[in-house]
């Protein structure tokens, strides 16, 4: 387990996530709701991509790749990857 | 030095006068170093100075280069590879004509066909400029 999120909960990371995705896509923090579509809420293209894998090494320390990607529709499925990648 | 500017056009598809690259000195997975002498006669020289666009194009020329070298050790051909944004640059002060500057690049992040990478240049140990460059490999 990383071990800078082992005091943290699920639930304190989800609202750090929220914190710094609609601080960088400059987006409102309460469309960033786990049925909303990730990619449509924070207007991704192909380049800001980069921009939110380099976010998420940054703040949660976690390495994604594109494959992760391909199983990502809405932050419900982004926050399953954190708990997976974070194993917690 | 592993590439000489007599062949860093077989390694980039840059060309004349938009070559602003001499040599690769190194290129690893980690790290690309070049070094580019700037000729009085550059396009992207104005007023004795060279300018910032050349500076930029300098740093992707050297990451174009960097990879095509690696690609070439790997018996792959070297792919074309474009500009899609260019952040966090910061720029200290430009290089005189007839100045050799060297540039130190290191890709960061890789995304499928796009390379995140940060890129800086240098004269006589002087920081000319910095920033990041996000490329996008056909």
């Amino acid at each position: 387990m990383n071990e800078t999120f082992v005091t943290m909960g699920l639930g304190d990371i989800i609202e750090d996530t929220r914190d710094f995705l609609s601080e960088e896509f400059e987006v409102d923090r309460d469309l960033i709701l786990p049925e909303n579509s990730l990619k449509e809420t924070l207007d991704l293209d192909s380049l800001d991509y980069v921009d939110l894998v380099v976010l998420i090494e940054e703040n949660l320390n976690i390495k994604v790749t594109g494959e992760d990607f391909k199983e990502i529709e809405t932050f419900g499925d982004f926050y399953a990857l954190i708990q997976k990648k974070l194993s917690l | 030095m592993i590439i000489t500017k007599e062949n860093i056009t077989n390694f980039i598809p840059h060309r004349a006068p938009f070559l602003m690259i001499d040599n690769l000195i190194l290129a690893n997975g980690e790290r690309f170093e070049s070094d580019f002498f700037i000729e009085e006669n550059n396009v992207l020289v104005r007023s004795g100075y060279f300018e910032e666009s050349g500076l930029i194009e300098n740093i992707a020329q050297t990451c174009a280069a960097g990879f095509g070298y690696l690609d070439h050790g790997n018996g792959a051909e070297p792919k074309i590879g474009f500009i899609g944004a260019v952040t966090k640059l910061e720029v200290f002060e430009l290089p005189l004509v007839l100045s050799k500057i060297e540039t130190v690049v290191t890709p960061t992040h890789q995304l499928g066909n796009i390379f995140l990478v940060k890129g800086g240049n240098y004269c006589n140990g002087r920081k000319l400029l910095e920033c990041e460059i996000k490329i996008v490999v056909t």
